[in-house]
């Protein structure tokens, strides 16, 4: 099987993980098709008339052009942190899965890369289906852009799902994850410009703002499914930020699961 | 057979191993080596260690003190290697929920990165060796806990390893249940594997181990075959006596064990001690068993506390 979309190519093992989810997940294909193309329906409805109707334009993009490469970010990020976290933590600790893997030849480092790039690649797919749906609704100004935009998504999905690790790694219970939505996913799905400009915002808020991947993710996704210009030296560095967060997490949350489960 | 040393290399071998757990000294000192062929029971009550130990041998803890070679090598330094040679069942049930019967046995050949092809021609054989197949495409809920079992010892058994470490195999299941696994056990002993296994039933050990560990409070307080422990530890037969004992009863000279509501003698012939008692008193007589090794050996019972 070759290496799917958002899957970091690694080895035999963490692909064997990676399937396991996939193949999981086959069964609840129609659902999960179903809510990936309607969610983004019912935002582009409501913001589209709501907001759209009264905002003419942002940052110099109509409303809706602004917004529909917000939503392809917030999809990846979403899709990416739930698996990630509460779908992981579901596998770790009620269903023991783990505990069955590390009793094989896979290692906790392989099966952290399998479960982190199967949230990556669930993470890539919410985002695809927002770009069909945004295209069909006109909200993508230009297709190949967006299309260029898919491997960015998938670098910040990685990043989210690392991020999502490094909590299901501290978790002792299922109350962590409540903190995880408030203070990390709802954050970033506020401020960081998925429906308003950063810049609106005052300093300290958009000083919070350009810690969060999201912010990074949006700043380089933006521009390219818009077809407007990007600035190669910022781009590197929103690039840069999102591949260092993502190891950066991905390294303490392995060290983190190490001490746990192999102490 | 410790002295055949050039014909063989243990599979296993423990020397002084420790392990704490922040003040708990889960395991204290332990020894033992097991030998290819072999099937070995590690038997000792709940809290005895015994779990402690197969997460050591599995890599999947850390050794505080002591020296473990599993294959001649640390088995942190073995690795991948290692585990493609070993399979385990553990305690608890780790089956795959979300995935039919025979996708747990085909997901957990491609962990152990075995070839589509392999997985494919070995999954049938294992249901049907472990009487599962006509579940194969069962939900794993819809198993009684006998077939649970049955499947995790499946699953163990996908990449055909040299050994297999048993935690608990029949705990919870009721004797039919337990007899086919035994038979089950007993087969792959016969094709050469390497059993080391963890049980609290006195019954189970006694018949699938050659050897027998008995541990209790984290350390090692005897080994030896099934026999070898009995002749060493209690005489041939055991006589129950309810309490209150009959009045007039000598236990002058007898070795005994009281039980709480009943004492134990042990004796080389019944009469020894039921020829002390008055005409009509009450007594129940049996063979010694390793149960009784164990009470012997520690002053309580393997089920203690149950």
């Amino acid at each position: 099987m070759s290496a799917p979309v958002g899957a970091i190519p690694v080895n035999r093992y963490s692909r064997a993980v990676w399937r396991r989810n996939a193949l999981v997940w086959r069964r609840l294909i129609g659902p999960s098709l179903a809510t990936n193309v309607l969610d983004p329906l019912i935002f582009l409805f409501a913001f589209g008339y709501g907001l759209g109707a009264v905002v003419d334009q942002v940052g110099g993009l109509s409303y809706l052009s602004f917004v529909v490469p917000g939503m392809m970010c917030y999809a990846a990020m979403f899709a990416a942190s739930f698996e990630s976290t509460i779908s992981t933590y579901a596998r770790f600790s009620m269903q023991r899965t783990w505990d069955a893997i590390l009793a094989t030849p896979v290692t906790l480092t392989e099966l952290m890369l399998g479960e982190m790039s199967w949230a990556a690649t669930k993470g890539v797919f919410s985002s695809a289906c927002v770009i069909a749906v945004g295209w069909v609704w006109g909200g993508i100004g230009s297709p190949w852009g967006a299309a260029a935009a898919l491997p960015v998504l998938a670098l910040g999905a990685v990043c989210f799902a690392s991020c999502g690790l490094v909590v299901t790694a501290l978790a002792k219970s299922w109350d962590i994850f409540a903190y995880f939505f408030t203070f990390w996913v709802t954050p970033m799905f506020m401020f960081s410009g998925t429906f308003f400009e950063v810049a609106r915002f005052p300093w300290f808020v958009q000083a919070i703002a350009w810690v969060l991947p999201m912010t990074h993710l949006i700043a380089v996704v933006r521009p390219l499914a818009a077809g407007t210009a990007l600035d190669p030296l910022a781009t590197a560095g929103h690039l840069s930020f999102l591949a260092a967060l993502a190891v950066a997490a991905f390294a303490f949350a392995r060290a983190r699961f190490g001490a746990r489960l192999l102490g | 057979m410790e002295g055949d040393i050039a014909a063989a290399r243990p599979v296993i071998a423990v020397e002084a191993l420790e392990k704490r757990y922040g003040e708990v000294e889960a395991v204290r000192g332990v020894s033992f080596s097991i030998w290819p062929g072999t099937c070995v029971g590690l038997l000792g009550p709940n809290g005895a260690g015994k779990t402690t130990i197969m997460r050591m041998i599995m890599a999947l803890a850390q050794p505080t003190a002591g020296r473990l070679r599993l294959f001649g090598e640390a088995p942190s330094a073995l690795g991948r290697a290692m585990r493609e040679r070993v399979g385990l069942v553990p305690q608890d049930d780790n089956l795959d929920p979300d995935l039919s019967v025979q996708q747990n046995l085909e997901v957990y050949g491609r962990y152990f990165g075995r070839p589509t092809p392999e997985i494919a021609e070995r999954v049938p054989k294992l249901l049907g060796f472990m009487q599962l197949a006509e579940r194969a495409d069962a939900q794993v809920m819809q198993l009684s806990g006998g077939m649970k079992r049955r499947l995790i010892i499946a699953r163990a058994l996908i990449a055909d390893p040299e050994l297999i470490i048993l935690d608990e195999p029949t705990t919870g299941l009721d004797p039919q249940a337990r007899v086919l696994i035994w038979r089950r056990l007993v087969d792959l002993r016969r094709e050469g594997k390497t059993l080391l296994l963890t049980t609290h039933y006195m019954d189970e050990a006694q018949r699938l181990c050659d050897r027998i560990i008995i541990i209790d409070g984290g350390k090692v307080l005897d080994e030896g075959s099934p026999q070898e422990l009995i002749d060493r530890h209690t005489r041939a037969y055991v006589v129950e006596i309810a309490k209150p004992l009959p009045a007039g009863f000598s236990e002058d000279g007898l070795e005994r064990n009281d039980i709480g509501d009943a004492v134990l003698y042990y004796a080389s012939a019944p009469e020894d001690v039921t020829n002390r008692l008055p005409p009509h008193a009450t007594y129940l007589t049996r063979n010694a068993n390793l149960e009784d090794v164990f009470l012997r050996l520690t002053g309580h019972t393997l089920r203690q506390g149950e």
